[in-house]
This record gives C-alpha cells, sequence and structure tokens, in this order.
C-alpha cells in the first residue's frame, strides 16, 4: 500500500484526490444563515424617507439659528434689568464705551442726555481706575454708566436707570457694612443691585469665584459710598 | 440578473465553497465563517458580477481572496501543531463517508499530506482535481496565468508524493 502512494503517476493521484478524499457539506445552519442574510430588506416606505429628511432639516436649522433666538426674559423685574445691564456690560467688553465722556466736565451733558445728575461721583482710587462714562437706553429707559478697570484688568460697570419701587429679591440680598444691596448672576456676570431712591443702581463685573467676589465686594463699598445719584427731570 | 436568481444561483454552489473552506483553513467553525463572509461579500457585490461569466469561479475567487485577507496570517500565527497537523484533524472526518478501514487509512494519509502542502499548491490542487475546474477557471480564481497553473499543479503533486512516500516510511 505504501509503495502505491509514492507511485502514483500525475494522473492517478489526481484521480485519487477527487475520489478518495471526503468531501464536506456545509451545516444546514449556515446554509439558513447565509439564507437569512441574502433576504432583501423589506424596503423602507418613501414617506419614511421624506419625513426623516424634513426632521434633519428642521432640526439642522434650528441649531443655525439658535443663538440668534431671543432668550426667554425673566419676570422678575430686578433681575429682567440686570440682564439689560449685563448685555450692556457686554458691549462695553467688546466694543468700549461709543463715546467717553471725562468726569466731571461731561455731567452737564451726561445728565442732560440721561434724566440723571450725579451730585457726588467715584472717580477713582488706588483699585478702580475711570474709563469712561456715557448715556445709556436699557429696557425703555433713560440711563447712566460708568466704567471703571481693576487693576487685574476686570472691567466694572456701574449704571443708573430710573426704576421707581423696584422690588429686589429677598433671598438675594446681601449685608455689607450698612447697605443691604442684591447679588444677581446672569450670563457668567456677577451684579450688585441696589436701590437709591426712585433709582436703581447696577455694578456689574466677571467676577463670580469667592475670591473675586470678596473684591466685588469691596468695589461696591467703594462706588455706593462715593456716588450719589438723583433723577433729574 | 435579478436579486433572487443570482442569490439563488449563488447557493447552489455552497457545497462546494464549505468543502474547499475546510481544506483551505482546516477549522469547521472558521470554514464557516469564511463561507459566510464570501456570501456576504458576493451579495453585497453582485452588481459587479458580470452575467453570463462563471459565477462558480467568481464565488471561489472571492472566498480565497477573503481567506488570504483574515485566515492565512492567523494560520502563521501558529494554529498548526509541531507535526504540521492541526489538532481538530480527527474530528474533521467524523462527517466523511463511510470507507473501509484501508481506505480511512489512505484518507487520513492523503489529507495530512494535502494539508501540509502551502496554500497555493493546496489551492491548485482543489480546485483542479477536486473540484474538477478547469485550467483557465483555475487561472482566474487564483489570479495567475494558465502557464503558472499548470506548473503549480505539477509541482504541488511531486510534493505531495514525497509527503505521502514520507508517511509510508514511517
Amino acid at each position: 500500500m505504501s509503495e502505491r502512494f509514492s507511485d502514483d503517476s500525475d494522473e492517478v493521484l489526481g484521480r485519487r484526490l477527487a475520489s478518495e478524499l471526503p468531501r464536506y457539506t456545509a451545516p444546514a445552519r449556515l446554509r439558513a444563515a447565509i439564507a437569512e442574510t441574502a433576504v432583501p430588506q423589506p424596503a423602507r416606505p418613501v414617506w419614511v424617507t421624506a419625513a426623516l429628511s424634513a426632521c434633519a432639516t428642521a432640526l439642522a436649522l434650528v441649531l443655525a439659528f439658535l443663538p440668534l433666538l431671543p432668550r426667554l426674559l425673566p419676570t422678575d423685574p430686578a433681575e429682567r434689568l440686570v440682564r439689560s445691564v449685563v448685555a450692556e456690560h457686554e458691549r462695553a467688553l467688546m466694543w468700549g464705551a461709543r463715546r467717553t465722556a471725562i468726569i466731571p466736565a461731561a455731567l452737564p451733558w451726561l445728565t442732560q442726555e440721561s434724566g440723571i445728575g450725579l451730585t457726588r461721583v467715584f472717580v477713582g482710587d488706588d483699585r478702580l481706575t475711570f474709563v469712561g462714562a456715557e448715556p445709556v437706553y436699557l429696557d425703555g429707559r433713560r440711563g447712566i454708566a460708568l466704567y471703571y478697570r481693576d487693576a487685574d484688568g476686570h472691567l466694572v460697570t456701574y449704571a443708573v436707570l430710573p426704576a421707581p419701587g423696584l422690588p429686589l429679591p429677598e433671598r438675594r440680598r446681601v449685608q455689607i457694612d450698612r447697605f443691604r444691596p442684591a447679588l444677581l448672576h446672569d450670563s457668567g456676570f456677577s451684579t450688585w443691585v441696589w436701590r437709591q431712591g426712585d433709582l436703581a443702581c447696577f455694578l456689574v463685573a466677571d467676577m463670580v469665584s469667592e475670591a473675586d467676589l470678596e473684591r466685588f465686594r469691596d468695589y461696591f463699598v467703594r462706588v455706593r459710598t462715593a456716588t450719589e445719584p438723583v433723577p433729574v427731570y | 440578473m435579478a436579486a433572487d436568481d443570482f442569490q439563488r444561483l449563488a447557493l447552489e454552489h455552497l457545497d462546494a465553497l464549505y468543502n474547499f473552506a475546510i481544506y483551505l483553513t482546516r477549522n469547521p467553525p472558521e470554514a464557516d465563517d469564511l463561507v459566510q463572509e464570501t456570501y456576504l461579500r458576493a451579495f453585497r457585490f453582485a452588481h459587479r458580477f458580470q452575467a453570463g461569466t462563471h459565477l462558480r469561479a467568481w464565488l471561489f475567487q472571492i472566498l480565497r481572496n477573503t481567506f488570504l485577507t483574515f485566515y492565512r496570517l492567523r494560520e502563521r500565527e501558529g494554529a498548526i501543531a509541531d507535526d504540521g497537523v492541526p489538532d481538530w484533524d480527527v474530528p474533521m472526518f467524523h462527517d466523511a463517508p463511510e470507507a473501509s478501514a484501508s481506505a480511512m487509512e489512505a484518507h487520513t494519509d492523503l489529507e495530512r499530506a494535502l494539508s501540509r502542502l502551502p496554500v497555493e499548491f493546496r489551492t491548485v490542487l482543489l480546485l483542479a482535481e477536486v473540484e474538477g475546474m478547469p485550467l483557465e477557471e483555475v487561472a482566474r480564481v487564483m489570479s495567475c496565468p494558465v502557464g503558472t497553473v499548470k506548473s503549480r499543479i505539477f509541482r504541488a503533486k511531486e510534493r505531495l508524493r514525497g509527503l505521502l512516500a514520507d508517511y509510508d516510511k514511517g
């Protein structure tokens, strides 16, 4: 038998390969699995494709225009005014004061434009440098804004708007010396809000950390004690 | 060719492809995977098949290419025992047709000798001798000239004879 193998001619060896090698048939489960993959998936109805396309388009449009959509206004009047003042502060941060004025030479002009007079005004010190002042128009009210910059480069905006009887959120009020302003936060900015007669006063800065707030508290005292706004008209 | 027709015709070659895959991989689970992958590719690229050409050769070509891509590397990583015979060698015969004790022994040696051939030699023998493909079709499957196929068949048989002679002496 041994000799038989080694002496096979090419032709004989070929025949032996064809006839003696066992043939293996595909298992039934393999046949079934392949047949299953061969079954064409049911075509997706046309309306599903159209609906998906419409949804995707709508989503893309919403995402594209989301930054342009107006934000919901807060219902609390103090918070609404804070949002306006913060927006003004942001504008000043990005573009600077529209028309800077030098205190006290510009006070008569500021009073005429804003309807608010400053009998005393904080013109800066070793911590805060006066940057400029200008009349503003926020939330349908004429007012005045003064800008300062501290030693670390933080822009601090002091704004005054007429707001007779503006309620301050009690739970946000903080006792600082003899004052009790409210501390509000909006868009990543901190704002001190207080009333002086019929005027609402705001002090805004991007100071939110605990250490920054401690300094911001000090800025409030400096501005509050040295500034006296009064309605003129 | 309609998809249904194509799939039906392709499935007619399932057993032949499975047999080929068994001798290539020498491992039934891997043969299953190889055949399944072959059909997946064939169905996916059915549009590339030119009607009127040999579907069988096309399918074998896909299987061989898939094997070379995915399985040959693994084979190099040491799936074969020291003597060149894979561990699953014995179970492989469970599905074999019944035969006499002598024939079984011959089958064993023949299969063992075949499994020890380089893949290119084994492939050419399986296609030409076991599947009975014309040389032109084998050349297409192996993407080489007919002359190369002839030469490989000759050398493969020579090597196979040598291996069988070694078994005889042992």
